[in-house]
């Protein structure tokens, strides 16, 4: 369980920048198997939420704690996937699935033999030898998922991993992170600007608004699990329509209260 | 597919790909562009009689004379010991202090004034300074050959570990890599590509530093044999060392080029080409 209490962070000033809250006092709990999509606008602070988890960014006040101890930097309990792949150009598949058992010291022998089975679990099989630069973005984007699960952490930490690849791939690695979450159960903590991609794969949505960051709801997904076979169902449904399209109502309040409210600041 | 249309080959490439030429494609063009150079200055040095423009085969001819004397053959065993030496220390020096400036701030406002001036600097000016310090022999020679070659890598390699990937550094801290481990493990197979980029330059640089190092010391190597030459007015004898220093920059850097293949074979071609441009 991840406990978030009181949580600022502010930006420093750069240059001509005024300061950016990007969190303004936010509590959240995390359940343990829980798929928890944060969904909102851009500057709305949750891709700064994530980074704080995984222990990449200080954080100015407030405590955080998973599993009643208190976060310091990255631990082995957690593991990231990035929205720009962070590949290796230079490492093999192989060897890019096997870097975080390999940091941490896990044999050759071992930690190739575990890399070949999520290589296998994400659909690369065959792939082993090759380059990042060599594979296209989706399947760059399952090595980077692959090289999470390799690690098996408690806590997966993604942060729209989906967000640079085109519509149709998107909607493949959707259902696979389905598949494997349903088998897996880990906790995921999944950052993302789409609505219909927060309401897809998440147990509960976090929903952000920006200037500063903060949670205006927390919104639970009552569609039954498993998903993953009944994705284009599920899509189709009554239910994924009107949840969505509050979601949307929402999400344009606060762009609307921002064109009435910030006229002054310089467009995005 | 009912039809094919055949693509023509482009004919116009980015500058700076393959700068010696033909790599997979033909080298008619190259071949082409030496001879007629060849002939225009056989040609118009017997026509135009231009002082110290011996026609080229009054120079192959004295290169021969030359070689068989065994002139050559010494000074350029010299000449390579001092670039060897030279360019060695270069190599392990420029690098590890680029790499200190790369990785500590305070290394870098400590020495990057000095670094940037002594870049643009003539390395020459450094010429009567060493050879009052060494004296005649090989070492203001290897001295110099560092004043050119070594900034020249620093600068690099401090650029090479400032544009490493931030995502790259972020997702090793992420799966709890040691400083150490980032180092060897990110840092600098990322920064290769850019030091050896450095290193090229750096290689040609120290080529030119050792023959203006040897003809101003004039005691020893293919610098020497300019000099001795020059106060004879044995222009076809310049010319002759001209091409064995041509011979020794290309298949130098050459090697470069073959280490820098071995070490950066990942990076996708187009960036290999605007790294060769930048």
């Amino acid at each position: 369980m991840i406990e978030i209490k009181d949580l600022s962070k502010t930006f420093p000033a750069r240059g001509k920048d005024a300061p950016v809250e990007a969190i303004h006092d936010l509590n959240l709990t995390i359940r343990d198997g829980e798929f928890l999509t944060v969904l909102g606008p851009s500057g709305c602070g949750k891709t700064t939420l994530l980074r704080i988890i995984a222990g990449l960014e200080p954080w100015d006040h407030g405590s955080i704690s998973i599993d009643d101890k208190d976060l310091r930097g990255p631990g082995p309990d957690r593991a990231m996937v990035f929205q720009s792949f962070a590949l290796l150009p230079w490492a093999t598949i192989l060897q890019n699935v096997a870097f975080g058992l390999d940091v941490r010291g896990v044999s050759k022998k071992r930690r190739e033999e575990r890399a070949r089975e999520l290589i296998d679990m994400v659909g690369l099989k065959g792939f082993e030898n090759r380059l990042p630069g060599q594979l296209s973005g989706g399947m760059q984007q399952r090595v980077g998922l692959a090289r999470a699960l390799a690690v098996d952490p408690e806590i997966l930490l993604m942060d729209e991993p989906f967000g640079a690849l085109d519509e149709q791939t998107r909607r493949l690695l959707q259902e696979e992170l389905l598949v494997i979450w349903e088998q897996s159960r880990k906790t995921v903590l999944f950052i993302t600007h789409s609505m219909e991609e927060a309401v897809l794969l998440g147990d509960r949505i976090v929903l952000m608004s920006p200037r500063p960051g903060r949670i205006v709801d927390i919104v639970d997904v009552p569609l039954v699990r498993p998903r993953a076979s009944a994705v284009d169902s599920i899509e189709g449904s009554a239910e994924f329509a009107s949840i969505t399209s509050d979601l949307w109502q929402r999400l344009r309040e606060m762009q609307t209260f921002r064109r009435h409210h910030h006229q002054d600041e310089p467009a995005a | 597919m009912s039809t094919t249309t055949a693509v023509k080959p482009r004919r116009f490439h980015p500058p700076g790909l393959a700068p010696l030429g033909r790599i997979g494609g033909s080298i008619a063009p190259t071949v082409l562009s030496l001879g007629a150079g060849a002939i225009l200055w056989e040609v118009g040095a017997r026509i135009w009689n231009v002082r110290f423009l011996p026609p080229l085969s009054d120079v192959l001819v004295r290169l021969a004379e030359l070689t068989a004397d065994g002139l050559i053959v010494v000074s350029l065993r010299n000449s390579l010991i001092n670039l060897a030496l030279g360019f060695g220390i270069s190599l392990v020096f420029g690098i590890g202090i680029g790499l200190l400036m790369g990785a500590y701030r305070k290394v870098e406002m400590a020495l990057d004034w000095w670094v940037y001036g002594l870049d643009t600097a003539p390395g020459l000016v450094f010429a009567p300074i060493f050879f009052a310090i060494f004296g005649l022999g090989p070492e203001p020679i290897i001295a110099i050959i560092v004043m050119y070659a070594i900034f020249t890598i620093i600068v690099n390699t401090v650029a090479a570990i400032r544009t490493v990937p931030a995502p790259l550094i972020e997702m090793g801290r992420s799966y709890c890599a040691s400083d150490r481990q980032l180092f060897f493990r990110i840092i600098l197979p990322a920064a290769t590509p850019l030091i050896m980029a450095g290193v090229r330059i750096g290689m040609g640089k120290a080529v030119k530093g050792m023959v203006n190092g040897e003809m101003f010391i004039a005691a020893v190597g293919l610098g020497a044999v300019i000099i001795n030459a020059g106060r004879r007015f044995d222009s076809a004898a310049i010319l002759a060392v001209l091409f064995v220093t041509i011979i020794v920059a290309t298949v130098s850097v050459k090697i470069v080029q073959l280490v820098d293949a071995r070490l950066t074979g990942w990076l996708p071609a187009t960036q290999r080409r605007r790294r060769a441009n930048g």
